[in-house]
């Protein structure tokens, strides 16, 4: 837990926690309504 | 007794709040929840039922199996079924004429009963929160500012039913087939409202006139569960009459003609039904957090004493605190309405967004814009109250920046209403501006970026008094900042994207996506900060230390509110044109066409100013059972 106190690895680490997290909401939710989407988040139909 | 405890709430914990936030937030998730589960596990009104779906359309023999015989059914001869009644077609003389406009005095009655029935539903909703909370943390405070919020809907209950009184009789007289048609359609459900008026009534009673009699164990237990009670038939009661509402735009469970041929459920359930419900009960408890919150202020404004005055700060900044929770997702629910509306019917949800309805739209941009700059401006004068806020006093400067961008963009109209002359100063109908700004992406980025940052005013005030202690806070920070900067990121990205550079379908599910990046950050800004703040060491907040040009912020909600909800109840019920119940029974009274704007605004102006006034009303006699007149000086002295 200590590495977490660092500044910089606080940050990095969140960064990645949150931008996976909205990437596959993006994809989840577009998904759902039968808009799906291709890996760089462009229209796939 | 009262001075002590008054005393006490200068350095009145905000910790307990969060239990209000969560609750509420559980419930209108709840709300939502439901909604969906509804609609998918009770499913549309027109499907088939289940035998009909499942019957058999063939079958198959074995081998060396015998034709079964045919079964031979006699005919039974019976009287033929009387033909369904259909909706009555009016004609211009069918309408009484009273010597004013039929439509006008209904609009008034209606909507002055709307007004008032969301406020008396909408209190007790979070005056038994509160309630739950003062005896979850055996604390008198919340317990005596419940009771206080009770008092002021008291008065309100009986102006509702006699406005609601006024609305029938206005109805029958003005509209009366119209009447026996809905009548015939609702049939017994109508004393099912009547039933659950006077439940409501009498638990109401009970609720606010036993709560010192009911005050401590088991007792109170009893008193809650009473608010409960109360709660269950005053929501069932609104659900119940959204089904006329809803059934007037989007019939279902009758034939073309208006002929009943489904169940009365068929016909309640209908596919505006849960939008509007969802709709409304977020709306009225944001609407009855602001008419309470101006009532604080009005009290601390006219307050003699610090303790008064650290009171009701307290009391303000708690139903401010409730009215803009319960705004934050409004929109969201807004949205639900509006696509069920386009769903039904694509020339109802034209008329309203893209017709002769559309411009109220930027009017309702105008006022939601001024509720959300006046619920911001409270929280940052609010911080004041703590040497803890100092910290994020630097943000405020950006946050408004941010919301005044936002509001102006979402001002932006498309087309602009022109004489000739201005459209060749102008080089065209559309100013180069109108373009982008004017539609749909630009205006869900700047909804989102407004709510987002008002999410942050508000945990920025929330953060104001606290300072965490937890081990893991630097990470959990970290986890908020990138929250708040990839959310923004993404709702621009989706509005941006999507919106301007590929295909309509795109265009419109990226909204979805918006909305839900919104919710994630108000639903990980509630979690995080519930961990963030476990065992924070608390700098003192001082209640009542606040300016008084903030109160005025909190008079600017209610009225804002008010005409909100007169300005979007006027365009719910506009889109219906010129039907009585959409496509089943024509208007055909002198008022059968959409009214022109300045019109429509001044009604919903009139109506606002008449409800504003009669509150006022309410405010006075609610500060009246207070005074007490100290005896005559001569009668004192003739009996000393």
């Amino acid at each position: 837990m200590k590495i977490l106190n660092n500044p910089l690895v606080s940050m990095l680490l969140a960064a990645i926690v949150v931008l996976t997290f909205f990437y596959f909401m993006n994809i989840g939710i577009m998904s759902i309504q039968g808009l799906p989407l291709n890996a760089n988040l462009t229209p796939a139909q | 007794m009262l001075h002590k405890r008054l005393n006490s709430l200068q350095l009145l914990p905000k910790m307990r709040l969060q239990k209000l936030l969560n609750i509420m937030l559980v419930a209108v998730l709840f709300l939502g929840a439901s909604s969906l589960v509804s609609n998918l596990f009770i499913g549309d009104v027109y499907a088939d039922s289940v035998a009909q779906r499942i019957q058999s359309v063939g079958s198959i023999l074995l081998e060396g199996e015998p034709q079964p015989e045919p079964v031979v059914v006699e005919a039974v001869e019976t009287e033929p079924a009387p033909a369904p009644q259909g909706a009555p077609k009016l004609k211009r003389e069918d309408y009484p004429r009273v010597g004013a406009s039929s439509r006008s005095v209904v609009w008034i009655a209606a909507q002055m009963h709307l007004f008032f029935a969301a406020f008396v539903l909408a209190v007790p909703l979070f005056v038994l929160v509160i309630e739950w909370i003062g005896i979850k943390y055996a604390d008198d405070r919340y317990d005596d500012m419940a009771h206080e919020f009770m008092k002021i809907t008291m008065t309100a209950y009986s102006i509702t039913a006699l406005l609601g009184g006024f609305l029938a009789f206005s109805l029958f007289l003005l509209y009366p087939q119209v009447m026996e048609y809905m009548m015939r359609v609702f049939n017994l459900q109508v004393l099912v409202y009547a039933g659950l008026f006077f439940a409501e009534s009498a638990l109401l009673y009970i609720y606010y006139y036993s709560w010192d009699a009911l005050r401590y164990g088991n007792k109170k237990w009893l008193h809650l569960t009473v608010g409960l009670g109360l709660n269950v038939a005053g929501t069932t009661l609104l659900v119940v009459a959204n089904a006329w509402v809803t059934f007037m735009m989007a019939p279902s469970g009758v034939d073309a003609t208006g002929a009943v041929v489904g169940n009365i459920w068929e016909i309640i359930k209908g596919p505006l039904w849960n939008p509007i419900n969802l709709h409304r009960f977020i709306a009225n408890i944001a609407f009855g957090g602001a008419i309470v919150g101006a009532y604080a202020g009005y009290k601390f404004l006219s307050a003699k004493t610090v303790e008064m005055r650290a009171h009701y700060d307290w009391m303000g900044y708690t139903a401010n605190f409730i009215a803009i929770l319960a705004f934050l997702p409004l929109p969201f629910a807004g949205y639900w309405l509006m696509a069920e509306i386009y769903a039904y019917s694509q020339q109802m949800g034209i008329t309203a967004m893209g017709g002769i309805l559309a411009w109220l739209f930027i009017v309702q941009a105008v006022l939601i814009g001024t509720i959300l700059l006046a619920g911001n401006y409270y929280l940052w004068a609010g911080m004041s109250r703590t040497e803890g806020s100092k910290r994020y006093a630097w943000m405020i400067k950006y946050i408004a920046m941010v919301l005044v961008a936002c509001f102006l963009v979402w001002v932006t109209p498309h087309t602009l209403i022109l004489s000739a002359d201005e459209i060749k100063q102008l080089g065209g109908s559309h100013h180069k501006l109108l373009g982008p700004l004017g539609i749909m992406p630009a205006k869900n980025i700047a909804v989102n970026l407004m709510l987002i940052f008002t999410f942050l005013s508000f945990q920025l005030y929330r953060r104001a008094d606290k300072i965490a202690t937890v081990p893991y806070a630097n990470f959990l920070n970290a986890l908020m900042v990138v929250i708040y900067v990839v959310a923004i990121a993404n709702v621009i990205f989706a509005g941006v994207y999507y919106g301007y550079f590929t295909n309509t379908v795109y265009k419109v599910g990226s909204s979805v996506m918006q909305v839900a990046t919104t919710l994630v950050v108000i639903a990980s800004g509630i979690i995080i900060d519930t961990f963030l703040f476990k065992k924070a060491d608390m700098i003192p907040a001082v209640w009542g230390r606040v300016s008084n040009r903030s109160q005025y912020a909190l008079f600017a909600l209610p009225i804002a509110f008010t005409w909100l909800m007169a300005l979007m109840g006027y365009v719910r019920s506009s889109v219906r044109t010129h039907w009585h119940v959409y496509t089943v029974m024509k208007d055909n009274s002198p008022d059968n066409f959409v009214p022109s704007i300045g019109y429509a605004g001044n009604m919903m102006t009139i109506v606002t100013i008449l409800f504003l006034g009669m509150v006022l009303f309410i405010f006075w006699i609610a500060s009246l059972s207070e005074t007490k007149q100290s005896k005559p000086l001569a009668q004192q002295e003739l009996e000393a």
